[in-house]
């Protein structure tokens, strides 16, 4: 072949100049969009009633290198304090045992949603077709892992250094014990990827990560760092700057989808349930964690609530997508409703069943309970004396054998699980919405709380029937599936769910359950 | 962010610090501070690696090695599970079993690879500045290169794709960065081959470095239909994640991926006075190392050995042989026809040359793959198919 005219042209340049050169990030993904390529079944494994368009950029336009190198410094500046500055100050350690305990949750059940989002990016970006959404979602895979292995390294830090190491050291073997488990795995897990892949992006990047991943993940370092809580800050906050591409990710899904017909048809539907899913959960959770979790208060939930979820995500954020077609969730007003007394009822039901925790919990302090009132009015006629006479019948002292379980039989007061959410309820002493509905279905009943999940349910039965822990253990006795399923410490009789967080109570052990005798009882048997 | 700037802090505050610390124990309540302790290690002593990455996939037990129980919370419309045995033929004891040699969790991965990144850039720099293009024959620069190493970006590309159902399906923690690490290396790989070019064009600004001409010989070349209906058959047709990964990375990869990559552009190169692609090939190459010894874990060591059902899945894999080796040797054959289009060179373009090439890649896979798992291949046959697509 002949030298070619570019050939000569450029050998000239060269001649002339040979100044160091390189070639940058950019300069390579611009020409992504061109790396696929039609053939006959180019389609994707996991069906959506959406369809994608082949044109669609990304916001964040890395190649694989890149983003390596970027998070990698960002990993430096990370280890780099936990392993020397806050080691050093023994930081691991002096964080209000409340919150220490909190933190065995937070970080593990954070790390469940992480690890389940590594698969449901990977679904996005099977479904999409334009290879620069797929770099997208490809990004998010690897945060998603990143993210899996730092709320791991949380647990990890604080086996090491905190004073209860128990539940930071085993939570990814003992968290099933518990009723928030299920639940959790709702929303943060088989929501995320069971379903059409644009509903699942809805629930994962639209809702998930764009309306309750700052609540989670921002509010939890500034109540973490009120109660001594440095090691979480660094690295929840190092989590949070990959966040922007994810919820960039779950944007350009819906501008993805907007010109297709089937948009105006089902997008809002699939919000609305998505939103409810997610809240349904994580509305009472978050709550009941940071406010019953901690020791220093930082604001009222209901406040924290009100501004992230209902103005800056359904008002700003859904706001955006307006041109799109998508509006504020119906579901939004009775959220709302939720967000004041839901997180409440939960406590009561947690705290009652504090023996299936992989965590310490600690009654209301007197601290606690003044704040509680001044906050939410009407908080003492309804909580805090039933929070009185369970601390009267000494449920934080192993002689008593008393669990507050048994107050809610002693009292008539069914706890159910709601089906669809797998968030437990009990209609008969909750401030907060929920009220108690039963269906049948292939021989079985089901409890549902709310109006929102009932039709979930009504419309597709098929998809949550989920056993819950009731059921499953319904007549066993309850040290013996604490044993089960390794509810226990090093010693082999303590258990590592406690009913305080004192320096001079009395731990409860195996022998001290079995004494109380409670067995599970499925309430719709 | 800025409200934990104005709010007092509990590890700093005098009063806060004071109330906190009254609060902790002298003692620790648990003297087991071993995160994952119930982990079974694959060394003497639990890595970083296996306790950051053990069990957080969180499977009921119904699926081998779960430690959860009951049924999935949400399902797919029409009830499909959320992760189930059913989506693979393969059978095993334990899905948590796998464990990469290289002990790889995120910040491992990336630091390596983002080292690579900025050795690279230095390289890159000097490389212009040593005027180092000249040296590069036209024909493997402008015809070679452009064709060949940009259909090798598609081929890549492709593989990366087929990883992305894999990483949704599979039911293992390990497996699952594994297989996620060896999909990003792919990406990689591809755009590397965009980046040669690329390159090229900024010291040498006429040079046309959009990937056209490899999207059309990867599409439309003769060369190239079978490596391109394997990949597509893998990316796209195939939904057993086991499958999926077996034909990527125990069949295609190490035969047609190696014969592209190492006996064509990593040995020609210096040929042609091509510096720069074999650096490039060479990082390449380093992934393609660790992602095989990850590889042979999985399929050799866990699956192929699984105390209940190795016997079982061997017969699987050799299925997965039977079907997906003569397209690869397909792919192979076809691939022979590009040494016809180069500048002869003595030593390196001649029939004995090519094929001592080919026999490395095929003596290579026999070994390293075919044996492990007791696939009889005849090395001299296949060799011979290979070959006669020389033309
Ligand atoms: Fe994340
Ligand atoms: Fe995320």
């Amino acid at each position: 072949m002949a030298i070619s005219l570019a050939t000569n042209a450029a050998t000239d340049a060269l001649a002339l100049n040979r100044a160091p050169t390189s070639v940058g990030a950019q300069e390579v993904h611009k020409w992504m969009q061109d790396f696929n390529w039609d053939f006959k079944n180019n389609r994707t494994k996991y069906p959506t009633k959406y369809l994608m368009a082949n044109d669609t950029k990304e916001q964040f336009k890395l190649i694989a290198k890149e983003y390596a190198r970027m998070e990698s410094v960002k990993d430096e500046r990370q280890f780099g304090s936990l392993q020397d500055a806050l080691t050093r100050m023994n930081a691991g350690n002096r964080v209000a045992p409340k919150w220490g305990e909190t933190m065995k949750v937070v970080s593990n059940f954070l790390e469940v949603g992480e690890y389940n989002a590594i698969a449901a990016s990977a679904m996005l970006w099977d479904s999409a077709s334009a290879p620069e959404q797929k770099n997208g979602y490809l990004g998010q895979v690897m945060d998603e892992i990143r993210h899996t292995h730092q709320c791991g390294y949380v647990n990890y830090y604080f086996s090491k250094y905190f004073h209860d190491p128990a539940g930071h050291t085993d939570a990814r073997r003992v968290r099933t014990l518990g009723p928030l488990w299920k639940g959790m795995k709702r929303v943060f897990a088989d929501g995320f990827i069971s379903g059409d892949a644009v509903e699942c992006s809805i629930n994962l990047q639209l809702v998930g990560e764009a309306c309750f991943t700052n609540p989670l993940i921002v509010a939890v370092t500034e109540w973490a760092s009120a109660n001594g809580d440095e090691v979480t800050p660094t690295v929840f906050l190092s989590i949070e700057t990959d966040e922007l591409r994810h919820m960039a990710n779950g944007y350009q899904t819906v501008v993805s989808i907007a010109h297709d017909p089937a948009a105006a048809k089902y997008l809002n539907t699939d919000l609305n349930n998505a939103f409810w899913t997610q809240q349904k959960y994580f509305t009472p959770v978050l709550g009941m964690l940071f406010e019953y979790g901690s020791k220093f208060k930082v604001e009222p939930w209901v406040k924290t609530w009100n501004r992230w979820v209902y103005e800056d995500w359904g008002g700003i954020w859904i706001g955006r997508l307006g041109k799109y077609g998508v509006q504020s969730p119906a579901s939004l007003k009775d959220a709302k409703k939720d967000a004041y007394w839901a997180h409440h009822d939960l406590f009561l039901l947690a705290y009652a069943v504090w023996p299936t925790g992989f965590f310490r919990l600690a009654l209301p302090s007197k601290e606690d309970a003044d704040w509680f009132e001044a906050n939410y009015p009407g908080w003492y006629d309804h909580y805090g004396k039933i929070y009185e006479e369970w601390r009267a019948r000494g449920c934080e002292d192993p002689s008593s054998g008393f669990i507050p379980l048994q107050w809610f039989v002693e009292n008539n007061h069914e706890i159910y699980i709601d089906r669809v959410s797998q968030v437990p309820f009990c209609p008969s002493l909750t401030k907060g919405a929920s009220s108690l509905r039963i269906h049948e279905y292939n021989g079985k009943k089901h409890a549902f709380s709310d109006e929102w999940g009932e039709r979930m349910w009504l419309s597709e039965p098929e998809r949550y029937e989920c056993q819950n822990v009731f059921e499953q253990y319904a007549g066993r006795e309850l040290s013996e599936v604490i044993a089960e399923l390794w509810g226990v410490r090093s010693d082999g009789v303590t258990l590592i769910g406690q009913p305080h967080v004192t320096k001079e109570g009395k731990l409860w052990t195996l022998d001290d359950i079995k004494r109380a005798n409670c067995v599970f009882k499925d309430p719709l048997a | 962010m800025s409200l934990l700037e104005e709010r007092r802090r509990g590890l700093t505050d005098p009063a806060m610090a004071a109330q906190i610390m009254a609060e902790i124990p002298d003692q620790p309540l648990d003297t087991q501070r071993k995160m994952g302790y119930y982990v079974q290690p694959r060394g003497k002593r639990l890595t970083e690696y296996e306790i950051m990455t053990c069990y957080t996939q969180p499977t009921p037990d119904w699926i081998s090695g779960g430690l959860d129980w009951g049924d999935w919370t949400q399902k797919f419309h029409g009830g499909r599970s959320s992760w189930g045995n059913e989506t693979t033929e393969l059978l095993s004891s334990d899905w948590h079993l796998h464990r990469d040699p290289a002990a790889r969790w995120h910040p491992v991965y990336v630091k390596a690879k983002g080292e690579d990144w900025r050795v690279l850039q230095r390289f890159m720099e000097t490389f212009s500045a040593e005027g180092a293009l000249r040296t590069i024959d036209p024909v493997w620069r402008d015809e070679i290169l452009p064709k060949h190493l940009g259909a090798l970006g598609y081929s890549e590309y492709g593989l990366f794709n087929a990883h992305s159902s894999v990483l949704r399906d599979c039911t293992g923690d390990t497996l699952r960065s594994t297989f996620a690490f060896a999909a990003f290396d792919k990406v990689d790989n591809s755009q590397m081959t965009q980046l040669v070019r690329t390159f090229i064009h900024k010291m040498m600004p006429g040079y046309d470095d959009s990937p056209a001409i490899g999207k059309k010989e990867w599409t439309e070349g003769a060369a190239y239909k079978s490596a391109r209906e394997t990949v597509e058959t893998m990316w796209q047709e195939t939904y057993d994640w086991n499958e999926v990964m077996f034909a990527v990375h125990m069949i295609y990869d190490p035969l047609f991926g190696q014969l592209v990559r190492r006996e064509f552009f990593q040995r020609l190169s210096p040929a042609y006075g091509d510096s720069l692609t074999p650096f490039v090939i060479a990082g390449v190459q380093t992934y393609f190392q660790t992602t095989k010894a990850a590889m042979a874990d999985i399929y050799h060591h866990c699956l192929d050995n699984d105390k209940n059902h190795g016997g079982f899945n061997r017969r699987w894999m050799h299925v997965w042989m039977e079907k997906w080796l003569p397209k690869t040797v397909a792919a192979m054959a076809e691939f022979m026809s590009v040494y016809a289009t180069l500048p002869a060179r003595e030593g390196f373009t001649d029939n004995a040359s090519i094929a001592a090439s080919v026999n490395r890649v095929v003596e290579d896979w026999i070994v390293d793959y075919a044996n492990k798992i007791d696939y009889k291949v005849d090395q001299s046959a296949m060799v011979a198919t290979i070959m006669a697509g020389l033309k």
